[in-house]
């Protein structure tokens, strides 16, 4: 060794695992994990900023429970794949920048400038989204908007790179494993040590996709019922007032006192017509009973029984036809939790309730009361809580 | 290179590129006033990896191969592997940087006793693995 302190170079690295094939195998996994995100979460985002052309599906009811439970999981077995990708092409972050500047210098410049791109992009939508799971914002923008644009960046950037790849990827999955002549790498010194591995390259899979695995199972709880307790990590046990865990709580939304008010009142609208409802009026009304799960963005979701009064029996109250859509306002007075839109195809849905009770009792005020908003198959964030207006929309 | 290869970099490509633009432009679209904040935790992920995780990872690979006797080599490598990345994914529940007083449902797990539990478990098993290869070695 010398004795001369020096940045290290790409041929320092010397260890047979650092090798196209273990790179290739753990990125096409790495690269369906990002997509499976990819694809839930562009889903997610329409179903909480639905554009114009999209009409968000009213069932089966479990829908969202289902893809943003699968997209938590995606970018939670995504943090093993992209770490053991990263350490097997460390060295290539030392490989000497071209100089003097040349076309082929100025195309590998730009190849390292779009990995630079992936690798930040990446890393980012992991750590936000893991943070964002439990309720850690220790940043100056918004998480939706933020995660949502990067979103794309990374995707992109992962296809851009398969395309400049393809043809060393379609080489090292085609060679096997384990075969002991090595890959040739140009650029990689002949003369350096080849260092006697602590494992074999199938080994190092194994380990990885057992990783990504445990990674998985150790969150799947606040998802998977019946993985709850074996989840150390889940984000929530699924305990919480009458057996519903809860996102927002009341302190949070400032709601405490208002919401317990006995002045409150259901106001619906539907241009100049409207009505004034009490609790004991809403409960007057024909009750209807429905098993749905709430399920947030953050991935976590739990089953209940709902009873409440149905949205187009409301609808009708002020003369509205059944599947008018509804804007909902809460005594929440945060914008992105205080009101949200109901679309025609769930006011006319029969499981669309205005729920008073959940699991056979009262609503605890954790969970809304007076009443809230329970819609199959839709983000929990639109379930507004502690409802005090329903206005149909011309 | 094949046609088909030639075909897929073209599609994966022309796809690649759109997306990065749209991106590009819902990342303009979202406001000056969050550029900034952004950008801090766009690069400061790479940095921390780079600069600072992946480094440390090669040192105590390099340390591991020259101190470690044969036999426990591989279960240390598996064991840091596995144990290493379930520790970064456990980060935000070990320190419940999230949790509020007022919703005691969230973050309600012992994680802490459960991520000591399991790594004095997976520090068993390295040696036990390790005690298993020596007599095989031997």
């Amino acid at each position: 060794m010398s004795a001369r302190l020096r940045p290290p170079r790409e041929a320092d690295f010397s260890s047979p695992l650092r090798d196209d094939r273990v790179t290739a195998r753990v990125g096409l996994w790495l690269g369906i994990a990002f997509l499976v995100a990819f694809l839930t979460g562009v889903f997610s985002h329409y179903g909480q900023d639905t554009p114009g052309w999209f009409t968000y599906p009213t069932g089966p009811v479990s829908l969202y429970r289902i893809t943003q439970g699968i997209h938590v999981l995606a970018g939670t077995a995504a943090v093993p794949l992209l770490l053991v990708k990263l350490w097997s092409v460390y060295p290539k972050l030392f490989a000497r920048l071209p100089w003097p500047p040349s076309r082929a210098g100025l195309v590998n410049g730009l190849e390292r400038a779009s990995v630079a791109v992936l690798v930040s992009s990446a890393i980012f939508q992991l750590v936000t989204g893991l943070q964002n799971m439990t309720h850690w914002y220790p940043w100056g923008f918004s998480f939706r908007s933020g995660h949502y644009a990067v979103a794309w960046v990374a995707i992109g950037s992962i296809l851009v790179h398969v395309a400049v790849k393809l043809p060393i990827i379609r080489d090292a999955l085609a060679l096997p494993i384990d075969a002991a002549t090595p890959m040739p790498v140009a650029e990689r010194d002949i003369n350096a040590r080849v260092a006697d591995p602590a494992l074999s390259r199938r080994a190092l899979l194994r380990t990885t996709w057992a990783a990504a695995g445990l990674a998985v199972l150790a969150t799947a709880g606040q998802s998977v019922s019946w993985l709850r307790d074996v989840s150390i990590f889940g984000v929530r046990s699924g305990d919480g007032p009458q057996g519903v865990p809860v996102n927002r709580s009341s302190v949070e939304a400032g709601v405490t006192k208002t919401a317990l008010d006995p002045g409150w009142r259901l106001t619906l609208v539907n241009g100049s017509v409207k009505r004034q409802l009490t609790r004991a009026e809403l409960e007057a009304m024909p009750q209807h009973t429905r098993s749905l799960p709430i399920a947030c963005v953050e991935g976590w979701s739990a089953g209940a029984t709902w009873t409440g009064v149905l949205m187009a029996d409301l609808a009708a109250l002020v003369d509205a036809p059944g599947d008018s859509e509804l804007f909902i306002s809460s005594l929440d007075l945060n914008g992105t939790f205080g009101t949200s839109t109901l679309p025609p195809q769930f006011t006319a849905n029969s499981n669309t309730l205005l729920a008073l009770k959940v699991n056979g009792e009262t609503l605890d005020i954790e969970h809304g009361y007076p009443c809230r908003v329970i819609a199959p198959a839709r983000p929990g964030v639109l379930q507004t809580k502690w409802v005090t207006s329903l206005e149909v929309v011309a | 290179m094949t046609r088909g290869v030639q075909l897929g970099r073209v599609m994966f490509s022309v796809l690649g590129v759109g997306a990065l633009a749209y991106g590009a432009w819902l990342t303009w679209e979202i406001g000056s006033s969050q550029w900034l904040a952004l950008g801090k935790w766009l690069a400061g992920g790479v940095i921390a990896h780079d600069l600072m995780f992946a480094p440390i990872v090669v040192v105590l690979g390099v340390i591991g191969s020259r101190l470690l006797p044969s036999f426990a080599r591989a279960p240390v490598a598996v064991v840091v592997v596995v144990w290493g990345t379930l520790t970064v994914v456990a980060i935000p529940f070990l320190g419940r940087f999230g949790a509020t007083a007022s919703n005691p449902t969230l973050l309600d797990r012992p994680y802490r006793l459960s991520w000591f539990i399991g790594t004095a478990v997976v520090a068993a098993a390295v040696v036990v693995a390790s005690f298993l290869r020596r007599r095989r070695e031997q």
